[in-house]
């Protein structure tokens, strides 16, 4: 089949720094839970682009396994944290990480 | 020439929305922006030869867990925040790190060589890369202890969601 892919691989991983990076910025600075958890999920598909670009580059499919388990963890990890989310919301009145500190003392 | 275009178009799709998901104010258009990410994605893993975990992404990502996100969003009825981030050090630390991060990222992509050499020339392909006929081959074989503990792994989140949903907490 094809051998020389057109983007070189270089390309991939760039915009997948980029994701990753915005990804980090949201975690960091935003303050609302879900919103973190939305950064969350946009850094775990710059770590999937990533995977499948050098899955392509050395034409094995063993990347394409690793982005399988990565949607599965991300869809237990969503389902966890959004019921605690949930819960604290019923609770508390707030998704804000701020005003969660109770461990504060 | 024409992967260059559609490669430019995803990315940039992909990056404009990322951007919009972390400085958007309404939650709301916080989660759709994230979906076109995801579709963006999925677009760049069918030129990338991964037609079956694009169809994964956007049944599994973009359909449900996106649709969980906007029923939570929805349900708690939260408003934008008031002031959108970290107040004061919080914001200056996190987009001194999130810089860090960055140069660091750029720095293992871009330097050439480094400790492991540089990366081979791109491998031929199989007549059947990326088709779900591959991928359940290898999943069932070589990857099959790792799948057997993802089940286990995903039945302790349905348990733990139903307790977390059940009880009073905090």
């Amino acid at each position: 089949m094809e051998t020389t892919p057109a983007i070189p691989l270089i390309w991939y991983q760039v915009l997948a720094a980029i994701l990753f990076t915005i990804g980090v910025v949201g975690v960091l600075v935003r303050r609302s839970a879900l919103i973190i958890f939305m950064s969350i999920e946009l850094m775990l598909n710059a770590v999937n682009l990533s995977l499948i670009a050098f899955s392509r580059q050395n034409g094995t499919m063993d990347g394409h396994i690793l982005v399988f388990f990565v949607m599965a963890v991300a869809a237990a990890e969503v389902s966890i944290g959004l019921a605690i989310i949930v819960a604290i919301f019923r609770n508390r009145e707030t998704a804000s990480v701020d005003d969660v500190h109770l461990l504060k003392g | 020439m024409v992967e260059g275009f559609l490669f430019a178009m995803f990315a940039g799709v992909a990056v404009g929305c990322a951007l919009g998901v972390v400085f958007h104010r309404n939650p709301v258009h916080c989660a759709l922006l994230l979906v076109g990410v995801l579709l963006s994605l999925a677009g760049i893993f069918v030129m990338l030869h991964a037609q079956f975990v694009a169809a994964l992404q956007v049944i599994v990502y973009a359909g449900a867990i996106m649709v969980l996100f906007l029923f939570v969003v929805m349900l708690l009825n939260i408003k934008g925040e008031s002031p959108l981030l970290s107040p004061g050090a919080a914001k200056g630390f996190g987009f001194l790190f999130a810089l860090l991060v960055c140069v660091e990222l750029f720095w293992t992509v871009v330097q050439p060589g480094g400790q492991e050499g540089v990366m081979p020339e791109a491998a031929p392909l199989a007549h059947d890369f990326g088709s779900p006929a591959a991928l359940g081959k290898l999943l069932y074989t070589t990857w099959l202890y790792p799948f057997e503990i993802t089940s286990i792994l995903l039945l302790v989140a349905v348990v733990g969601a139903v307790v977390l949903a059940k009880r009073k907490f905090f």
